[in-house]
């Protein structure tokens, strides 16, 4: 086999591929070039015979040859870039045989990775546009992918396109179904209705794809309608019974379609969905009933009555899994909607004796310490808790019971102080963990303060149905998720696409990329469009301010006093100033904070501070005197240096502007 | 694209594994059986891994694991695709995908891995290409090759490979000139605890199988094609075509392929051909009783894990218990309208164990020959292009597909 060769047979084959007689036998040429290529020491004989096989009539050849060439340069590893190869191979783009097209497009894209891989012109992109329907399916899954790097010039051109393309959203292959709609969906994203259109269209195939034989296509068929639920909601909701699971499937399918059916749930078919739902709840799996009656409970967030009614049922059967994930449901439940507390607290008596786990018993503890003036004898339930304190195991458990204790002390006091009393002896005095004895301590102190004190901390709002409001309006436009369709976001959620991509990052593009990755992240106090000002700012001007200057009140005294002013400068402002807003902003681009007035003093002052790589310190005095609607800037600079200063003073005024448009 | 692929039986062992770039270590499946070890079931390992540096994605057919390691972002339906493909080779090539099968067949499933994939990239698939260039074994073939030494590798390159249409060769003259067609409908329905039907789907497909010479042009028109719902064609098809007059009309691919597969919806053209009727409950003596209508049928049943054991009567077939995955199966057989069969008996919990909550839900398999259940129905297939008359035949056949009837 060609991985192990020993020294005769490298010697051999180097006589071979040298020999015309075996290049004149195509298939032994071939396959020499196909697998041969990756052996060690015979590299330098396979360029010819590659070179000559580009040129080869047999379109067997052409194909693995074309390939050849990539590989040929990643075994050369950082070599330059083979300009006449390349221009070969773009050449080779119009060969008769598809799928040496096909294999030109992958092996450039592989040679030119540095350069952002092949480019789409618009000759090449007709020309593979009309090769389309002779390709396999790999080929045209493959291709699809390569036109989204086009940009027709005109409307009139982008239509003819979309109807080019319009067969391919009926392929029997699921794969190039997704791609083209892809390519649709970027394509026409000036065009909502033309997208709604497409995803309207593609329904079928996504459907027929969710009940495919293949249980991974399904799975991914399913990530994807979670994906266009999110900005069409209503999108699938005449199918909702296909996404009913059945006994035999996978976990990972069933979990998936409990999640759809929880997003597509509307007034015509909500009472089915639940039942069916509901059937879920006593599944034989924990996992999967669990996720089910999570599924009520966002139910819950519009169908309130029914939901709370199915979940109170589900107490009935006093299983230790389910009670306490309705409970853990339930907290939620009466944070965003209000109107169903009654309910919720007529359910919770007896609940305690079925729990058994962390979550659930915070949960519990928690509605009884809120709401606990409404349940008769929720002091009871907390006492028996108090009672078994010692034995339990979770310290998270002992921290909510005790402010909820706290909580049903103030609203009544008779019943629990006895017990409250109790419970802050045993944390001050035996508890060995240290958050739960710092708890208990916080709360002595604080009764000791006086109760009104106490009301003030402890009686915040009990719910905020707000926040269910911008929940809901997650309706985003199909434009935010259309570059992640049909890759793997979907499958594995956004979040963790960014942790593996930053690591990747890392590996090929070294420390600078993180950088700026993380740069950017954070900025997300400054709004979008200023977003790219801001951080373009230090990078084109050659100045980094160091992270973690940490400079002592003490030392910017003396260093201030020591330096004279080195620019000066007058900005707009109106009204007042937001200091924690600033300061964020401030933070985000390395400038710190040393010293600033409270909101609304008269002046207003702020002293800055920030470090540059080369150790140059700039000082700043931000004064705002609100009679004359300006902003006075004083910067220090320990070095004297303009350009420096300069750009320092673009980042400052950027931040600034920002801070002052937000305002306005 | 692909990097490397492991294949890794029920048990955990990698038993096979090829590189199409540089070696990626045998560690990265650590993942993969932290997953596995995670799902508890086999059943239940999540499609797609993540690792630090890779992408693991897997597929499980035959209980096997394709996993295949992925370093660039790809569309996942495309490798989950192709990786069946690659299982849907095997079984052709060898009969069956088991591991036996793959061991034994060791040196051929080397050889097609690296025809099907070239650098990462799908190169040739096509079964009929696949096999002008790697011989499927036979007896004869293996003795020989194991006494002279000579591999499996065809000795020409393949002569279809500049036809403009997928799979068509040119120039290939058969001696008997058929085209053959198997309508195959699939139920899959849900059927609710009183009976009602909860959900019903028919899928079908039209595989063809074509052995034609020259280059026939054939149209398939059916009798009702509006009952079709959802339809996806093979590339061979002229899209166009179907839009406007709703008849099939394509250049042929040789061989096996599956000209469309199609979806029909609307419950009330689902007729449901079986039907159940059952009674578990589960007391200190319980009893189960069935009903049916239709033939071929096989009816399992996962029960409860209190279940040790059964002592049942069916009045029709045989049945098996499991006593390790607790899945009962009754093989029914062919049945008549007039006698229906039953299945009745005790079933034995363990002593002290708690009633189970849930009712287990039965899993119906049957076939019903020589009908479509959608009611679909082939007029007639002409051919242009050659002169010759062509043998024809249309098979219909309906199978329940995940039939499922609640209890």
């Amino acid at each position: 086999m060609p991985y192990l060769g020993s020294e005769d047979v490298v010697k051999e084959l180097k006589k071979a591929l040298c020999n015309p007689h075996i290049q004149a036998d195509r298939l032994r040429y071939r396959n020499v070039i196909q697998r041969v290529i990756r052996m060690p020491g015979v590299q330098e004989y396979i360029q010819q015979p590659i070179l000559n096989g580009l040129r080869d009539k047999a379109s067997y050849v052409r194909r693995v040859a074309v390939l050849g060439c990539a590989k040929m340069h990643n075994l050369h590893g950082d070599s330059e870039v083979d300009g006449a190869l390349v221009n070969e191979l773009y050449s080779l783009l119009r060969d008769q045989d598809p799928i040496v097209v096909v294999n030109c497009l992958r092996s450039l894209e592989e040679i030119l990775k540095q350069e952002g891989g092949v480019v789409i012109n618009k000759p090449i992109a007709h020309h593979l546009l009309n090769r389309m329907s002779k390709l396999d399916q790999w080929g045209q899954a493959e291709v699809l992918n390569f036109l989204l790097r086009y940009q027709p010039r005109s409307e009139e051109e982008l239509f003819d396109i979309l109807n080019l393309l319009d067969s391919f959203l009926k392929s029997s292959s699921p794969g190039v179904v997704m791609g083209a709609t892809k390519l649709f969906l970027i394509l026409a994203k000036k065009f909502p209705h033309v997208q709604t259109d497409v995803l309207v269209r593609v329904k079928g195939p996504l459907l027929a794809a969710c009940s495919s034989e293949s249980r991974e296509l399904c799975f991914a068929a399913l990530c994807h309608v979670r994906q266009i639920l999110h900005s069409l909601p209503g999108h699938f909701s005449s199918h909702y019974k296909k996404f009913f699971c059945s006994y035999s499937e996978p976990h990972y399918i069933k979990l998936q379609k409990v999640e759809v059916l929880c997003e597509l749930v509307n007034d015509e078919n909500v009472q089915q969905v639940l039942e069916e739902l509901r059937g879920y709840c006593t599944d034989v799996s924990a996992d999967f009933a669990q996720a089910a009656i999570f599924a009520i409970g966002g139910i819950a967030r519009t169908y309130t009555d029914q939901c709370v009614q199915i979940l109170t049922e589900l107490l009935g059967l006093r299983q230790e899994h389910i009670t306490t994930v309705v409970v853990q449901t339930f907290r939620d439940l009466v944070w965003l909607c209000p109107q169903c507390t009654e309910a919720v607290c007529q359910a919770l008596p007896g609940c305690e004796e079925n729990i058994q786990d962390s979550e659930g018993k915070q949960a519990l503890i928690w509605l009884l310490g809120v709401h606990g003036e409404r349940i008769p004898n929720a002091p009871y339930i907390l006492e028996d808790f108090v009672e078994n304190v010692k034995s339990e195991t979770f310290p998270a458990v002992k921290m909510e019971l005790l402010t909820a204790l706290v909580r049903l002390f103030l609203s009544r006091p008779a019943e629990c102080q006895d017990m409250l009393g109790r419970l802050l002896y045993y944390c001050i005095e035996e508890e060995k963990n240290m958050a739960v004895r710092d708890r208990g301590l916080f709360y002595y102190r604080l009764l000791l303060v006086g109760i009104d004190e106490v009301k003030r901390i402890l009686c915040s709002p009990k719910s905020d149905p707000s926040l269910g409001l911008l929940e809901d309006q997650a309706e985003r436009p199909v434009n935010s998720w259309a570059s992640d369709f049909n890759t793997l976001v979907p499958v594995y959620g956004k979040a963790r696409w960014a942790t593996i991509s930053k690591c990747v990052g890392a590996e090929h593009g070294g420390s600078e990329r993180s950088h700026t990755a993380s740069f950017a992240v954070s900025g997300h106090l400054i709004s979008e469009e200023n977003k790219g000002r801001v951080q373009e700012a230090p990078d084109s001007e050659t100045l980094m301010l160091v992270p973690n200057c940490q400079l002592t009140a003490e030392y910017f005294e003396k260093t201030w006093l020591s330096l004279e002013v080195a620019h000066q400068q007058v900005l707009p402002w109106q009204g007042e100033v937001h200091p924690d807003t600033l300061q964020m902003a401030l933070q985000v681009v390395n400038i710190q904070t040393i010293a600033m007035s409270r909101a609304g003093s008269q002046p207003w002052k702020a002293y800055l501070s920030a470090q540059d790589d080369t150790g140059c310190l700039f000082l700043t005095e931000l004064l705002l005197e609100s009679e004359n609607s300006e902003m006075q800037i004083s910067v220090k600079q320990s070095e004297a240096r303009t350009e420096t200063l300069n750009s320092f003073m673009s980042v400052l005024e950027t931040v600034i502007g920002t801070i002052g448009d937000i305002k306005s | 694209m692909i990097q490397s692929l492991f294949l890794i039986n029920c048990s955990g062992d990698i038993f096979l594994e090829k590189h199409w770039k540089s070696v990626v270590s045998q560690s990265v499946c650590d993942y993969f059986f932290e997953a596995q070890e995670k799902a508890a079931d086999v059943e239940n390992v999540p499609p797609v891994i993540s690792t630090p540096h890779h992408y693991l994605i897997s597929i499980y057919q035959d209980k096997l694991f394709f996993v295949s390691v992925i370093q660039t972002e790809v569309p996942p339906l495309f490798v989950i695709e192709f990786l069946h493909r690659v299982a849907d080779t095997f079984q052709d090539y060898f009969g069956e995908c088991s591991e036996a099968a793959i061991k034994d067949n060791v040196v051929i499933v080397y050889e097609l891995l690296e025809e099907m994939l070239d650098n990462g990239f799908p190169l040739a698939t096509e079964s009929n290409i696949l096999k002008e260039l790697i011989k499927p074994p036979t007896i004869l073939r293996s003795v020989v090759s194991s006494i002279t030494g000579s591999s499996n590798v065809g000795d020409t390159l393949p002569t279809g490979q500049l036809s403009n249409i997928p799979g068509h060769q040119v120039g290939i003259e058969y001696t008997n000139n058929e085209a053959y067609f198997d309508v195959v409908e699939e139920i899959d329905a849900i059927l609710g605890k009183s009976g009602s039907t909860v959900f019903a789907e028919i899928q079908g497909v039209i595989d063809a199988c074509i052995k034609l010479s020259g280059m026939p042009n054939l149209s398939l028109s059916f009798m009702n094609p509006r009952l079709l719902d959802d339809v996806s064609f093979h590339p061979c098809i002229r899209f166009k075509c179907w839009e406007s007059e709703r008849v099939l009309s394509f250049i042929p691919p040789d061989g096996n392929f599956r000209l469309i597969s199609y979806r029909v919806s609307s419950q009330n053209l689902v007729a449901i051909p079986a039907y159940v009727k059952h009674s578990i409950s589960f007391k200190e003596n319980s009893s189960s009783k069935y009903g049916k209508t239709i033939e071929g049928i096989t009816v399992t049943v996962h029960m409860p894990k209190v279940v040790p054991n059964m002592n049942l009567t069916p009045t029709q077939g045989s049945y098996t218990f499991d006593p390790v995955t607790k899945v009962l199966t009754w093989d029914v057989g062919k049945i008549t309208p007039q006698k229906l069969p039953s299945l009745k008996g005790l079933v034995n919990l363990q002593s002290g164990a708690p009633k189970p909550e849930e009712n287990p839900s039965l899993n119906i398999q049957f076939k019903i020959q020589q009908l479509a259940i959608s009611g679909l129905k082939v007029n007639r297939l002409d051919m242009y292009g050659e002169k010759y008359k062509p043998f024809k035949g249309v098979k219909y056949v309906t199978k329940a597909g995940k039939f499922q009837v609640r209890t």
